[in-house]
């Protein structure tokens, strides 16, 4: 088997989260590397809103920085800002969601906003909720990029930024006024989560080769739902390695966690 | 009637009481004009077309005052209003309400301000969406601030703040989204949830925001004000066109005649703009679509002398910083002087000569 990392690891099953002909809203990072590795293989009319307003790009100058930057922008069908993207989106016109965080409960609620304190004198502060909080609302599905590590898989949250399944009520969506379905995959280097869907609790799909689903309980704080088709994660060949490093991330921005210095 | 509603949150939240009721129990107010005062303050101006071409140093000394909202353009790292940020520092104002989008160096430059010199700039208030570095982290100065309880913030998500500009420039005084509710921020921003009249089902209400002072960098407007746009429009027509008065800084002012020729290409129309910058390079170290690309080693330096005071308390470096490229400097070009033109040239090679309309 090719050795890889976590990061690649995470790109790699995110694609495979991703039907051709569908609409998929990201953000930057290792999204935006799922959708294009989903592209080169097996979904070659997936398309991309970039919040900041760009539709259908091309990104073939490379890995865009931050979701408003020229690269997001190159060779869209459909260019033009914010309040188009969120509203197309509100809309129903985009199906997936690819959002992160610093802590996920077990009913996929996000938080983005701080932890520790309280929210008018947080420990520490993080950015806010900015596309994250639309996107959960209102696209269609949901999917989450998190560490597995129990400090981000926690029992309460510090503070709700993106709505999940709330308390896991079936109407908690609803009387929210939010129409999006809600959370649908969590993707993590060494599992996959789903929802039940009667109890809207996370459940666990697919664990990585060599660990069993004690080991994935061990990092989460909260108690895990197992499924009954419990499945190992499919592993990158090289040749996906290959199309990962070259094509989809070639500066190791996101890949390689270069860390800026 | 429209009744007042709420989600489920109470069953998830893990805010206190004390912090709930304390913004429950807030009367509303508008961080800025009102929609009506907002409306007066157009209907009271003339609407001729006139050059409205100044520099930066007249248009703030004209429109920069204690205790205004400031609304600044562009998103995240794209299109920020810097050199205008800069003219503000030197002038100064004190008890600051910044309402954006999403915005990095921006509100870190304003931030570092405060901290070095209170008495002369000062943030009383923060209504935003996001406020980050993006890929290369978080912003250490809203870290501190925060953690000192220094600012107050307003949070919503990115779309609930252009909903709330975009209200504004529409001239009503709130507008029905379908977020915010069943998370956190029900409880904790100035957005109210609602039983709608037609459907039955909630709907989140977001208020508008009028910020007193617009500040947008545009690739290209005419003397009079109308602006294009290419690349990200972000939300800055709906800002330009919500606030009371609006500084646009421009790559390049072009002729009239041209935007006539492309009258559908104009996402700002002069009306609603009160003075015209010409500024190249006005959003660097941010990148400007056609024009440059960002200067990320220069984001990398501002950003590590900010983390170094946030975690020493040493604002030494900070100073230098700000007394060499801003109070050391008279205008923005003095500031670009600084770079090498190598550089420069770089950063508008990287942009890799975007489609744009200039004729």
């Amino acid at each position: 088997m090719a050795g890889y990392g976590a990061f690649e690891m995470i790109a790699y099953t995110g694609s495979g989260v991703l039907e051709d002909e569908t609409i998929v809203f990201v953000g930057t990072g290792l999204p935006i590397i799922s959708a294009m590795f989903a592209q080169l293989t097996h979904a070659p009319n997936l398309n991309m809103i970039f919040e900041a307003g760009s539709l259908a790009s091309i990104l073939e100058q490379g890995m865009p920085l931050s979701v408003g930057d020229t690269r997001a922008f190159r060779k869209a069908l459909y260019a033009k800002g914010l309040c188009n993207a969120f509203e197309l989106t509100q809309r129903g016109y985009a199906d997936y969601a690819f959002i992160g965080g610093a802590q996920i409960d077990m009913y996929g609620n996000i938080n983005s906003h701080f932890q520790g304190g309280t929210y008018g004198r947080p420990v520490t502060r993080f950015p806010g909720s900015g596309g994250a909080g639309a996107m959960a609302a209102n696209c269609e599905k949901t999917i989450s990029i998190m560490a597995l590590e129990k400090r981000r898989f926690v029992e309460k949250l510090d503070f709700c930024s993106s709505i999940g399944f709330g308390d896991g009520s079936p109407d908690y969506r609803r009387k929210a006024g939010v129409l999006g379905s809600g959370p649908y995959r969590v993707i993590t280097n060494q599992a996959l989560f789903g929802f039940d869907p009667e109890s809207h609790r996370m459940m666990l799909l697919e664990v990585i080769p060599g660990k069993k689903p004690d080991d994935i309980q061990k990092m989460v704080s909260f108690e895990l739902l197992i499924s009954p088709y419990l499945k190992e994660m499919k592993e990158p060949s090289e040749d996906d390695l290959r199309l990962l490093r070259e094509k989809c991330d070639p500066e190791g921005f996101f890949l390689k966690r270069k860390v800026f210095e | 009637m429209v009744t007042r509603v709420s989600s489920d949150i109470m069953n998830i939240t893990a805010l206190s009481r004390e912090e709930i009721n304390k913004r429950a129990d807030a009367p509303f107010e508008f961080w800025g004009p009102t929609p009506e005062e907002a409306r007066k303050a157009a209907v009271a101006k003339t609407k001729g077309l006139k050059d409205k071409q100044c520099t930066l140093k007249k248009a703030l000394s004209t429109y920069l005052r204690d205790g205004i909202n400031i609304g600044i353009g562009g998103f995240v790292n794209t299109r920020a209003p810097v050199a205008i940020i800069h003219e503000i520092i030197r002038q100064g104002a004190k008890n600051l309400t910044l309402s954006f989008q999403s915005n990095s160096i921006c509100c870190e430059l304003l931030a570092g301000a405060m901290i070095l010199e209170p008495d002369h700039l000062s943030i009383r208030r923060i209504e935003l969406a996001w406020y980050g570095y993006g890929v290369i982290g978080i912003a250490p100065l809203l870290r501190y601030l925060t953690s000192k309880g220094m600012v107050e913030l307003d949070d919503y998500t990115n779309y609930g703040m252009s909903a709330r500009f975009k209200a504004g420039a529409m001239g009503v005084p709130f507008l029905p989204t379908r977020d915010h509710g069943g998370s956190d921020m029900e409880l904790v921003n100035r957005g109210q949830m609602v039983k709608c009249p037609f459907t039955d089902e909630n709907v989140y209400l977001v208020p508008a925001c009028h910020p007193d002072l617009a500040i947008i960098h545009v690739p290209m407007s005419d003397m009079y004000g109308n602006a294009r746009i290419f690349g990200a429009l972000c939300t800055c027509p709906e800002i330009a066109q919500a606030a009371v008065n609006c500084i646009l800084t421009t790559e390049q002012i072009i002729p009239d005649g041209n935007i006539r020729s492309y009258p559908n290409l104009t996402e700002i129309p002069y009306a609603v703009v009160d003075a015209v910058v010409e500024q190249p390079f006005g959003a660097t170290p941010g990148a400007c679509y056609g024009y440059y690309w960002f200067d990320m080693p220069y984001f990398l330096k501002f950003k590590k002398i900010c983390d170094e005071f946030r975690k020493t308390g040493n604002k030494d470096k900070l100073r230098a910083y700000y007394d060499e490229y801003i109070f050391g400097c008279e205008t923005f070009d003095d500031f670009l002087e600084k770079k090498p033109y190598k550089l420069l040239k770089d950063l508008i090679k990287q942009d890799g000569a975007q489609p744009i309309v200039k004729i």
